[in-house]
């Protein structure tokens, strides 16, 4: 029973780690990253790359954040840019951005499957139930992530701009906030983010180039469902990871990897501008 | 009535010039393109011939990406589910019940039966009032996904993983596999080419540009675009159902996302909305994707990819539409093609199908409206009744729910609480296109046109509610009534009939939309500050074309002005709105100089309630 709690907080965890660099660019930009996927995929090779090199494990998810912030930067001012007006064919471009960055990645690293060895291993007794230590270290680290965001967002004065470029980003021009500045320093954010979350899962899964597609898809309900806001998001994180664990757990595996695609498209339906306000 | 008979005799035939048209564009491509596909068996060698089969399929498959997605503006990511249904669908059957003419039909039933249910329940999922169009795309993602993780558990039935493979098919040459499947390539590229360019396939366009509008002329739109997903969805599984007839192998990679978002990239590459370039895209992609995956295995996916990226950033036509592009500007330079703002089209009047009954009906009836935005309130309590022949003006300070107002007539789903009768039926909360279907008409406060249409055909889609259009024809007359006709003459529109909507002056889009609307023969005309933005003379237009309308045809229009001298000129009531009340309602004189109107506007009377 205590297993099933700490597998679906920890779960919710991992998730919202994944999902969290794909809302803060969905949320400034409005528009969908699909390339996420190789970003997370970028990050699970820094961290491997870390651990070939002998680096501290601490420093893999550091190594990732600054591989995925430049190489997303670099996506946003030659792609992404052109295609603010055009949020379908920005979904495409992106789409195409992951197939490039996935098949760059194939060439360099080859396409074998890899494991990273987890920094810290073993299990810790916690209400009377042994339970996987990596595991938990993803739910401090989930808070940390949250943490950090909302302190960049309400604490910085770039997070001033940003929040009004979020809001009317017309009238953010008009003030002579640099919109165009603040969506490159979000899209990179978002895309190290995405590279944090890949360095933070790998202990727990293997290594390839493709990696990171078996997390978007559930990343973007996520996202989608949230309508953009990091509590909403921890929130559907929350409750469908949860029903995802369940579904697993008591019917079967396989619908259980559905759970967050089918329901997020329910909820959708009838609510079509996800649970942030109201 | 004599107008109206030549007008039904001519829709009825295509005029000798869209003929002339339609064999040129169509017949001797597909010609040629026949005459390739019988000569294709003697030239190419077995191993490209077995890739093109593959490809026709996949190419056939391709072509409903580009219909759903280049025509009518749903980005799918799902068509390679229907492909995996039909796929499945064979395999399954073979493989259950062996080889045989009955086993094919009840495959090929269980394909087309199977989808056309599925793609309607998607259909249902993603299209409805106010859907958006990434919500379809959202939707379109998910049903690939489930169908693949159904697979993966359906354990032997299935295949599981591996797929289905080993069952008898049909015993046919190679040569014959390649005839036949690019015979079933011209004819989906030839139909659909056909239905497209008809009138009716006009709606799709209409409804990529602007969903809206088409609701607000009457178009069930989530309806068109369930039943064209219906129809991708079967013709999708139907080319699924040849692949894996002809390769004798299905695997989950068939229906799964990735293919699907494949079937996106030739759409994209070759060029979305040009038909050709889809099937062109996916040949292109899947034979030298054939050819060059074993040699360069990464570096070619590398490849497609850059290209993919570079297309959709700076040639978004794909290559199709970049050369269109390039042979118009050249055909430009030479001055062979000259601009087309006239079209082939000639104007016609319809007459009154019933003539307009002499009486003063009440026709809009209001009753105790209310809305509410969580706790702020924009309407409370309004009532008032309008007759036939009556031109009512609705005025009142920014914020005063004027607008709101307009949307609880139009949309049954907007009021919080009260009735709305329109000609006498409640509107309950019936979506806008049915309230249309009662006799309603609404223009927008900004122009609300088809941007890509020509005229004649945003015209044409105002009459697809009353008159429906043809499937396969071009019909060369436009039939439009009286009202409608004057305005399209008056304001000039009648020279620029084959001009597209973008092009016209902020003025004549103005009347486009008010023709579009009196096109539908309301009886009610709903006007949202339609003078905004006009020149005097534009105006002084307008004037007269409203007050011809309200004498001659006794229509009932409510409008929403700002300027007190346009509302005295034209009105024969005035309703005064105010912090979402009706203030003030009553003849002209009596409310255009009540002192409250002075003092809502000036504000200066009561210092208490300025802000």
């Amino acid at each position: 029973m205590m297993t099933l709690v700490l597998d679906i907080i920890t779960t919710a965890a991992i998730l919202f780690i994944v999902s969290a660099g794909l809302l803060i660019v969905f949320g400034v930009m409005k528009i969908i990253n699909f390339a996420h996927a190789s970003f997370i995929t970028i990050g699970a090779y820094s961290a491997l790359v870390a651990s070939r090199l002998g680096l501290s494990p601490v420093l893999a998810p550091a190594l990732a954040f600054l591989a995925g912030g430049l190489i997303g930067a670099t996506a946003e001012r030659v792609v992404v840019r052109r295609l603010y007006g055009r949020p379908l064919d920005a979904i495409l471009a992106t789409w195409g951005l992951s197939i490039v960055i996935g098949q760059l990645v194939t060439l360099a690293f080859g396409r074998e499957v890899q494991f990273v060895p987890a920094p810290i291993s073993g299990t810790l007794a916690i209400f009377g139930e042994d339970y996987s230590r990596y595991r938990l270290l993803m739910v401090a680290a989930a808070f940390v992530i949250a943490g950090l965001f909302t302190g960049l967002l309400n604490g910085t004065r770039l997070g001033l701009s940003t929040r009004a470029v979020i809001m009317n980003e017309t009238l953010a021009q008009g003030l002579g906030i640099d919109s165009t500045r603040v969506r490159l320093i979000t899209f990179g954010i978002g895309c190290g983010l995405a590279a944090v979350a890949g360095a933070l899962i790998t202990p727990l899964a293997s290594v390839d180039p493709n990696m990171g597609l078996s997390w978007l898809i559930g990343a973007f309900m996520l996202v989608m469902v949230s309508g953009g806001s990091l509590l909403t998001l921890g929130l559907s994180c929350f409750v469908l990871g949860g029903l995802q664990v369940l579904a697993s757990t008591f019917i079967s595996p396989i619908l259980g990897g559905l759970t967050i695609a089918v329901l997020a498209a329910v909820s959708l339906r009838l609510r079509p501008e996800g649970f942030a306000r109201g | 009535m004599a107008d109206f008979g030549s007008a039904l005799r001519s829709t009825a035939s295509l005029s000798s010039s869209d003929m002339s048209h339609l064999l040129v564009r169509v017949a001797i491509p597909s010609l040629f393109a026949a005459g390739l596909v019988i000569a294709g068996p003697w030239i190419l060698d077995t191993y490209t011939l077995n890739i093109l089969v593959r490809a026709f399929f996949v190419a056939i498959a391709a072509l409903t990406v580009d219909v759903l997605w280049g025509f009518s503006g749903t980005l799918t990511f799902g068509q390679s589910a229907f492909f995996g249904m039909g796929a499945y669908a064979l395999a399954i059957g073979f493989t259950q019940f062996g080889f045989g003419p009955w086993q094919a039909l009840l495959a090929l039933g269980a394909a087309v039966g199977l989808t056309a249910a599925v793609a309607g329940f998607v259909g249902w999922l993603s299209f409805y009032p106010g859907s958006t169009p990434l919500y379809a795309s959202v939707v379109s993602l998910v049903l690939p996904i489930v169908l693949v993780q159904i697979l993966y558990s359906g354990g032997t039935l299935t295949g599981s993983s591996s797929g289905l493979v080993g069952f008898e098919s049909f015993d046919l040459s190679l040569e014959s596999w390649f005839r036949l499947a690019g015979a079933a390539v011209i004819a989906t590229l030839v139909v659909a080419r056909i239905a497209l360019s008809s009138d009716a396939g006009r709606v799709l366009g209409a409804m990529r540009d602007n969903d809206e509008r088409c609701t607000y002329l009457g178009i069930d739109t989530a309806r068109v675009r369930i039943g064209l997903m219906v129809v991708a969805g079967v013709v999708a599984a139907l080319a699924g159902f040849g692949y894996v007839g002809f390769s004798g192998v299905a695997a989950p990679e068939n229906a799964g996302f990735v293919f699907g978002t494949q079937l996106v990239v030739m759409v994209a590459l070759g060029g979305r909305g040009s038909l050709v370039g889809a099937v062109v895209g996916a040949l292109v992609i899947e034979v030298a994707s054939a050819y060059l995956s074993s040699s360069l295995p990464f570096v070619w996916e590398l490849i497609v990819g850059v290209a993919f990226v570079v297309v959709i950033v700076v040639l978004p036509g794909g290559l199709f539409g970049s050369l269109r592009g390039a042979g118009i500007a050249i055909h430009r330079r030479f001055g062979r093609v000259p601009v087309r703002t006239s079209s082939a089209v000639t104007l016609a009047t319809l007459e009154r199908a019933a003539v307009a009954p002499d009486r003063n009906d009440v026709v809009v009836e209001v009753d105790g409206v209310s809305r509410r935005f969580g706790s702020l309130s924009v309407l409370s309590g309004v009532s008032f009744t309008v007759r036939q022949g009556e031109l009512v003006s609705i005025v009142g300070p920014n914020g005063a729910g004027k607008t709101t107002l307009i949307r609880c007539l139009a949309d049954g789903r907007e009021r919080s609480e009260g009735t709305v009768r329109i000609a006498g039926h409640a509107i309950h909360r019936l979506a806008p296109d049915r309230i249309v279907g009662l006799g309603l008409g609404r223009k927008f406060q900004t122009a609300s046109v088809f941007e890509t249409l020509n005229v004649a055909d945003c015209l044409r889609i105002a009459r697809v509610r009353s008159e429906r259009p043809s499937l396969i024809g071009v019909s060369p007359v436009l039939a439009l009534p009286a009202a409608a006709r004057a305005v399209v003459e008056s304001s000039g529109l009648a020279e620029r009939l084959g001009e597209e909507a973008r092009f016209l002056s902020h003025g004549l889009k103005q009347a486009l939309e008010l023709a579009m609307v009196l096109a539908l023969e309301p009886q009610v005309l709903l006007l949202d500050e339609p003078t905004a933005g006009l020149t005097r003379a534009e105006r002084q237009g307008f004037a007269a074309i409203l007050t011809g309308l309200v004498a001659r045809e006794r229509l009932c229009v409510l409008i929403i002005e700002h300027d007190l001298d346009f509302v005295r000129q034209i009105s024969s009531r005035i309703i005064l709105l105010h912090q979402g009340r009706v203030a003030l309602d009553g003849p002209v004189a009596a409310v255009a100089d009540a002192p409250l109107i002075r003092e809502i506007y000036t504000g200066n009377t009561r210092p208490t309630e300025a802000r």
